[in-house]
């Protein structure tokens, strides 16, 4: 958690300290109280660090506001291509054909993930051949559904399988006169042979992390929901959307909606529950297909998609596994709902956003190589990262969460090469302060002997504007180091930005003090500096930090998907 | 008792991996040898101790083949004489749910829906009166007065050391490698030996391998039609309503709150229903819970089972259903599981199993090796045993997630017994000790367990040994 940044971090290493970063958002909710765990500060003005806004207010007001370098919003300008039902899938279509047209055949038939879907009333024509053609095959049962494009939370769904249902509501909604504007549905084929688990229908909610669209940087959230409905799923019964729909907006309604259990699975519980039946060979392929299924919908937009280096997005991908396990898209959700209805509930997502603004990085701590980042880990930069051959695991989804422990691990690390960074910055700017003070010396000379003879001072004009310009340079940073303490040289400029003027009073002292030992010795510090330097090595080694461990032991595999290893595992303290 | 011919012995010898193996050693033994007699192979098993091996073997089978039976007498007189009174005091509580039933549908207002004959506090608390009642002291001349335990019955215990020392390899453990699991699928497979299963569930079970080896081990892999027809039996009397349903069902729905296992509420309630129903029960059931009389002019009997349903009973059913997705198996697994070894968690009884002899247990362990924790909860009013009752009536189902309460059954089948449960107790206290410790009263350590909190099965092992 952002906690233990907090605890190991000395607040002079920062180079935009937490205490400075504010935060606007309309939302009320985890996302609220994720803000205000980071000890951000709320903002109504413009004056915030990161947004987290309404899907609305981009499309309103973004276009015509100019952002600050260091500002972060939730969203890209045109997320709708990938979020709104109708454009996901014409995009979807697009990218397969264009795939198929550079003659990538098998990449082309990888996006086989949604239902066969028309956009009504656009399309009509076309899926009422389609259905005919399914009716005169004898295939009378199948379903279909009906979605609404810009509804969410199941508001306006229906199944059928009758055309005369459809005429329905072709007469009540699309040619009423009352509603002239009756709004675009689209129709796909409803996958009628759903997993079922206890005889329950089940979706899954999965989240992923954009930070950058070019080049495409996801990250994927370990844990996930399976989501159920209350009743038992019943093929016939299409009528009943309590049997057919998942989302909690509509399971609440309800008459046995327990509001303490929210009807939620861990996808950790699924994946359980599934090697039972299917084994852990089959359930590790299932899940790594979820996961290339993400990247492959992120991969078709990707192009189309607005990069912006101020958005970031989290989407919450909607997916449902049918009897043989194969995964289908029903949705991808721009603003996935953060409103908890349970205390684990609440504490998932609450700790999810935490990571999501750990990775944003407002405080410009990380490195951006890790590979995880609390719950999440790195699945793609620019192309799909692969695991090791000899790893256990082909996708971290589902496994188990160990967010506290890697963010330790992480905030250990980060604060010892911060401290490192620090350190040298310091060194460097005793070393070009004692160098700058010397040729300051020198120049004085330079200077007094130049005036007394114009052979010199030509010289000097002639021969040396680089030495000029280098010596003012030397000028300038002498007079930083000591307004602003550990500059290293002018070159490093992320080093100047990393240290707020508040603390150069604080740091001024030191530095005084080691430029004035500098003065009596070479480098009277590097003994100290090596000892600290070995320490922190040794710290860095202990800490085992950023680097990509596969699962090879069984022991890990277990650690990951949180059973009892049985091994001697030592307690983090 | 059943006895095997040659015939059935040689037949259970084959479907042991073990057998196998011997005949491979004495074949590569004997391979150069032209003619071989039966004095060779007699010569050549005594100097390889196979001889050994196989007379183990089969002195397993002919031991496995005796049919245990239900233990109804206790060696300790008065514990069989508490039974009695037991009995009756569940009888009693059952006129007054079924009282209670009726007002209910009387008066709908009434919303008093936790209805239950019995549950784990009501059992501890019977288990107390041992020691309270000194007047008579002839009936209970075995209990030990000055003792500041809750219980000091005595009775025949195994050391708490023994059992410590007994599972303290999981601490030690090593690690398992990718070959190392592939080779136990296939052992798994391969195996049907009880006594080489148990092995396997002492050190490591893969998940989609669990189901095969519990079926195994109670020797069901054969029988899938068999359980198949007996459950549909079953099913069908479960038409006729008994007043016992009832309960069950209110039963069923307390763990349809419980986030793991809400998917699986029909199921779970299917397989109680048919349980109370199952007559075979009595016979299988290794000890017997109530004892048997019947009483006169109760409106209500026991049921065919020879005991009363009690309070979430259904608890021991739900992590059964991540291991099938087929109700009949779940069914059979949670039968043999109550009746081998969930029945000692509800009798009164001195055997090593029963929960007299595991709380026992927990009580000296926590009382030698944490006695500030002990005397500091003793002190507040909240004993130990009062702490962990619930955790150890129920296995820790809806303490840990389902992949550790499958370890705990893992480990309760490859020993044959529940003193796993006392490492764990043991353990969950050592690793509430700080927050226990600092509680003032009931209050404070009801908060500290009403928090979130994450328990698991090796977490709770190391806390065991934590001095």
């Amino acid at each position: 958690m952002s906690e233990y940044f907090r605890k190991y971090i000395k607040k002079e290493h920062y180079a935009n300290h937490y205490s400075n970063l504010k935060f606007k958002t309309s939302f009320r909710n985890c996302i609220l109280e994720a803000f205000k765990r980071r000890l951000w500060k709320e903002t109504d003005g413009d004056d915030w660090d990161i947004m987290w806004a309404e899907k609305e207010w981009i499309h309103e007001v973004m276009d015509h506001t100019h952002l600050q370098s260091n500002q972060k919003i939730n969203h890209f300008r045109n997320h709708y291509e990938l979020t709104r039902k109708d454009l996901m899938i014409k995009n979807f279509k697009r990218y397969k054909k264009n795939l198929e047209r550079e003659g990538k055949n098998e990449e082309a038939n990888n996006y086989n993930f949604f239902p066969l879907t028309f956009h009504l009333p656009s399309e009509y024509p076309i899926f009422f051949e389609e259905f005919k053609r399914q009716s005169n095959n004898g295939d009378t049962k199948t379903a279909w559904i009906m979605k609404p494009i810009g509804k969410s939370q199941g508001k306006g769904i229906f199944i059928f399988n009758k055309i005369q249902q459809i005429s329905q509501w072709k007469n009540t909604l699309r040619y009423n006169q009352d509603n002239p504007q009756a709004e675009a549905y689209i129709v796909q084929k409803y996958i009628a042979d759903p997993l079922l688990i206890g005889g329950k229908k089940f979706d899954m909610r999965i989240y992923l992390l954009c930070t950058s669209y070019q080049p495409l940087t996801l990250y994927l959230y370990r844990t996930g929901f399976a989501r159920f409905t209350h009743h038992r799923y019943d093929n016939e019964d299409i009528s009943n959307t309590y049997v057919h729909l998942t989302n909690v907006a509509i399971q609440k309604t309800s008459d046995n909606y327990d509001e303490k259990l929210g009807g939620k699975w861990n996808l950790q519980t699924l994946k359980l529950y599934l090697m039972t039946k299917y084994g852990q060979e089959k359930v590790a392929e299932t899940f790594y297909n979820i996961q290339m299924l993400m990247i492959r919908s992120l991969q078709a937009v990707q192009k189309i998609i607005i990069n912006d280096k101020h958005c970031f997005e989290l989407y919450g991908f909607d997916i449902l596994l049918d009897a043989q396990l194969k995964p289908w898209l029903l949705e991808v959700n721009a603003s996935p709902s953060m409103t908890s209805n349970t205390p684990v509930d609440f504490e998932l997502k609450c700790g999810l956003l935490d990571d999501v603004f750990t990775i944003i990085d407002l405080e410009k701590v990380l490195t951006g190589n890790e590979e995880q980042i609390g719950g999440f880990d790195l699945i793609c930069k620019g192309t799909p990262i692969k695991l090791p051959i000899n790893s256990t695991f082909t996708t971290y989804l589902g496994a188990f969460n160990n967010r506290q422990q890697q963010l330790k691990k992480i905030a250990k690390s980060t604060a010892i090469r911060l401290a490192q960074t620090y350190q040298e910055g310091q060194t460097k700017a005793i070393e070009v302060g004692s160098k700058g003070q010397k040729e300051k010396e020198e120049k004085d000379k330079q200077m007094r002997s130049s005036s007394k003879g114009p052979q010199v001072m030509q010289n000097g004009v002639n021969g040396s504007i680089k030495t000029t310009n280098q010596s003012k340079q030397n000028t300038i940073v002498k007079r930083n180091t000591t307004n602003l303490p550990a500059l290293g040289t002018v070159q490093n400029k992320s080093n100047i930005k990393r240290y707020p003027l508040q603390n150069a009073g604080q740091q001024s002292q030191p530095i005084q003090q080691s430029q004035s030992n500098s003065s009596k010795k070479n480098n009277p510090n590097e003994d100290s500096m090596l000892s600290a330097n070995q320490k922190l090595q040794k710290l860095t080694q202990e800490s085992k930090i950023n680097q990509f461990q596969p699962y090879k032991q069984q022991s890990q595999y277990n650690d990951v998907m949180g059973m009892g290893s049985r091994n001697l595992q030592k307690n983090e303290e | 008792m059943q006895q095997l011919d040659n015939q059935e012995i040689l037949m259970k010898l084959k479907s042991s991996k073990q057998f196998w193996d011997i005949k491979k050693k004495l074949k590569q033994g004997l391979g150069d040898q032209q003619k071989i007699g039966v004095n060779d192979i007699q010569k050549f098993a005594q100097s390889c101790e196979i001889e050994d091996q196989l007379t183990k073997l089969i002195s397993h089978i002919l031991r496995k083949s005796k049919k245990r039976e239900s233990l109804k007498e206790d060696q300790i007189e008065f514990l069989n004489t508490s039974k009695i009174k037991w009995t009756e005091l569940l009888f009693k509580n059952l006129d007054i749910v079924h009282q209670k039933t009726k007002n209910q549908e009387e008066d709908d207002t009434n919303t008093d829906s936790k209805l239950y004959i019995y549950d784990e506090k009501n059992l501890l608390a019977f288990l107390q009166t041992f020691k309270q009642q000194q007047q008579s002291i002839a009936l209970y001349q075995n209990v030990q007065f000055q003792s500041n335990k809750l219980l000091n019955v005595n009775i025949p215990l195994k050391s708490s050391q023994s059992i410590l020392d007994k599972y303290q390899y999981l601490l030690l453990q090593e690690e398992l490698q990718d070959d190392k699991i592939n080779k136990i699928r296939k052992q798994i497979e391969n195996e049907h030996i009880d006594i080489e299963l148990e092995k396997i569930a002492q050190t490591f079970v893969p998940n989609g391998e669990r189901c095969l080896l519990y079926l195994k081990y109670f020797e069901f892999d054969h029988q899938e039609t068999v359980l198949q027809q007996n459950f549909a039996k079953l099913q069908k009397e479960c038409s006729n309503q008994l007043f016992y349903d009832e309960l069950l069902e209110i039963d069923g729905h307390e763990i349809s709150e419980d986030t793991f296992y809400f998917v699986f509420q029909e199921q779970i309630l299917t397989c109680l229903k048919c349980f109370i129903r199952d007559r075979t029960i009595k016979e299988n059931i290794r000890i017997q819970l109530q004892n048997g009389v019947k009483k006169e002019h109760a409106e209500f009997q026991l049921p065919v089972t020879g005991f009363f349903p009690f309070k979430n009973i259904s608890k021991y059913v739900a992590p059964l259903c991540y291991l099938s997705t087929k109700i009949h198996i779940i069914y059979a697994l949670f039968k043999e599981f109550f009746c081998r070894y969930f029945c000692f968690l509800h009798a009164i009884s001195s055997e090593n199993n029963s929960i007299l002899s595991l709380c026992m247990q927990i009580e000296e362990i926590v009382s030698t090796r944490s006695p500030k924790l002990f005397h500091h909860l003793k002190v507040i009013g909240c004993d130990t045993l009062k702490l962990i009752i619930h955790q150890l009536v129920y296995c820790f189902i809806g303490d840990m997630d389902p992949p550790h309460i499958l370890t705990i059954y893992d480990s309760i089948i490859g020993h044959d017994s529940l003193e796993i449960l006392v490492i764990l107790c043991v353990g969950f206290l050592n690793k509430y000790k700080p927050k226990l410790l600092l509680a003032k009263n009931q209050e404070n350590v009801q908060q500290i367990f009403s928090e979130l909190r994450e328990d698991r099965f090796q977490e709770l092992v190391q806390f065991a040994y934590k001095q």
